[in-house]
Parts: C-alpha cells; structure tokens; sequence
C-alpha cells in the first residue's frame, strides 16, 4: 500500500517535470527519454540481482535470534554488538524496528538500541549489496561507510553518559 | 602518471553495464543462492527467488518514475542554480539542502539512489550526495514516521532523530575535506 501510494505521487511530479520540459521545448525529451533508457537498463539487472542475492544471504543470516544477543551485556561492549547486528539485520524496516522493539522488550537499553538502529540506518550490508554497491559505485559506498562507521557508537555513547 | 580512471568527478552517469560492482553483487547472490539450494533445499530457494524477483517487478513501475524525474532534473535545473545550491562550493547550506532533499523526497533506496545521480549529473559534489543518502537513510520522514513509530517509543524516535539530526551535514563536511585533502 504504501509503495503504491508513493508510486502515485512519483508519476505525479516525473510527469508534471516532463510537461514542463515539453513546454519548454520539445526536443528536450529526446536526451531526457535516451538518458532513462540507459539508466534503467543499467538499473533492472543489479536491482533484480541485488534483491534475489540480499534475499539468499538474508535467509542465510539467523534473523529470528537477533534480539537474544542484546542480552543484558550493556556498556561499549553491548554496543559495539548492537552495531554489528544492526550492520547485518537484513530486510526492510519492519524487520528491524521489529527486531528493535523485542530487544527492548526483552531489556535492552537505550544506548544499544540507539546503537542497533543507527548502525541498521547508515552502514547497512543488505542496502549496499541489493542497491547501493550496483547503483552508486564501489567509491561512493566506501566513502559514505567510512564516514558514518562511528556515529552508531558516538550516538549511544551519548546515551550511555546521560 | 598512468590513469585509467575515466569516470567523471563525483561519478556522474552509469558508463559500463557490467562493471566490478555487478559483478561482486552477482557473486553473492550465486554463492548465497547455491548454499541456499543445498541447506536450505530446492522449496526454500525457489520461493525465496519468486518472493524477491516478484518484488523486482513489483519495483518496476515506481522504479521508472523515479529514472525519468532523476534524468529530467539536469534538464530542468540549469547547472550554476545546482552549483550554487549543492554543489562543492555550496557550504553547509548546501550539504543542509540536500539532507532536507533525502529527509523529504518519498521513494526508498530504488528512488534516492537515482535521484542521487541525477543531483549530481546536475552539479551537485561527493559531499552532498553522501548527504543526501545520510538525510533518508536517518532522518528520512517516511520511515520515521510510518515505520519507527509504529514500533518504537516516541520519545526514542525523537531524542534518535534530534542526535542524527546534524550527522548527514557533518558527513558531508568531512567527505569535502577529504575531496579537497586527496585533490590538493
């Protein structure tokens, strides 16, 4: 549902951009139509590789005993773990948000919470291999994952000391 | 000096259909695949692979809106309005524009990351794309609000959002100051 809702609204504005491009001049579309061609040809075989591989190794990974390793080992250690699980939990974000509230149920703190669900957000191994990794370059991952490696242990780090 | 490298600054438009990338990502779904089929069995391979090839299919459609906005925006934006708004000389203005972009724009991963491309195809650097991708994957309005408060307390949701809040800008400053490191 969701999905479709925000297919609606993309054609929406992808089709109002192209009225305006007409209005403008219409040998403009040439380049625009040549450009998506190519890009989605460049697109449908890594987005459909990429999803059917996340998939296989995703069913490889022990997803439904996640929340176990939360555990009550708190403090860097903990988090460093959360940061490591939330890097691999595979799936969209019902699955970890889902994984993140029985961890909280279970006793996690906030601090490996805050750990887990920021490390799921911005290194997350099953993005780069499904779209990220194909779509974007090799360059472009490493540089954005090695930026953003400390902030899940900066952010709960900050929980931990308040 | 030899350099072969013949991808444009910042990495512009797709050039080879198979490159390293495909090729590694092709590597995993095989090897994963296979050790799949073998402990998992045949049922659980196959239905694995209609689940996430029917879901392919399923992107398709919201897939291509989101290609023909990416390839329409450098021809609608003119390339010094780009620059000016996000590109290398941008400031944190500008990286604060394109997290707003990736915080705002509905679509998921098959929408950003084309949009990603088109942005900086227009004009926009390293530094704001890593910002842009930054502001979806931790702020993004979508996901917070639809997924993370359906499960999570709110007052975990709001402190998360309000500390992840300047990360994406502060990304984009050290990507720049690398850029500018590497390129001096």
């Amino acid at each position: 549902m969701n999905i479709a809702i925000g297919t609606v609204l993309l054609w929406a504005l992808a089709l109002e951009l192209l009225r305006r491009l007409r209005r403008q001049d219409p040998a403009r579309l040439v380049p625009v139509y040549a450009r998506t061609r190519a890009m989605m040809v460049f697109m449908i075989p890594r987005i459909f590789v990429g999803l059917v591989g996340a998939g296989f190794l995703a069913a490889l990974l022990p997803v439904d005993q996640i929340e176990r390793f939360f555990g009550a080992e708190s403090g860097v250690a903990g988090m460093g773990l959360a940061t490591i699980l939330g890097a691999v939990t595979p799936g969209g974000p019902f699955v970890a948000f889902a994984i993140g509230a029985a961890a909280l149920k279970a006793g996690a703190g906030w601090a490996a919470l805050m750990a887990y669900v920021t490390a799921w957000s911005v290194v997350n191994l099953n993005r780069s291999i499904a779209y990220e990794l194909p779509l974007m370059g090799r360059r472009f991952l490493m540089i954005r994952a090695l930026v953003s490696l400390p902030l899940p242990l900066v952010l709960g780090g900050i929980m931990l000391l308040v | 000096m030899q350099d072969k490298d013949t991808s444009a600054p910042g990495g512009s438009m797709p050039h080879k259909l198979i490159d390293g990338s495909f090729l590694f990502i092709l590597a995993i779904a095989v090897v994963s695949g296979i050790a799949v089929y073998l402990l998992k069995g045949p049922e659980t391979f196959w239905a694995i692979f209609r689940r996430d090839a029917g879901f392919a299919v399923f992107l398709l459609p919201k897939i291509l809106a989101g290609v023909l906005i990416a390839s329409a925006l450098p021809f609608l934006l003119p390339r010094e309005r780009v620059l000016r708004l996000v590109g290398p000389e941008s400031g944190v203005r500008g990286l604060a524009i394109a997290t707003a972009a990736g915080a705002i724009f509905p679509g998921g991963p098959s929408v950003t990351y084309p949009l990603t491309i088109g942005l900086m195809a227009a004009g926009a650097d390293l530094g704001a794309g890593v910002a842009l991708v930054s502001g979806w994957v931790l702020v993004g309005l979508n996901r917070t609000l639809i997924w993370e408060l359906s499960f999570l307390p709110p007052e975990f949701v709001a402190l998360r959002v309000a500390l992840s809040l300047p990360a994406p800008i502060v990304f984009g400053l050290v990507v720049r100051h690398l850029m500018a490191k590497g390129r001096a």
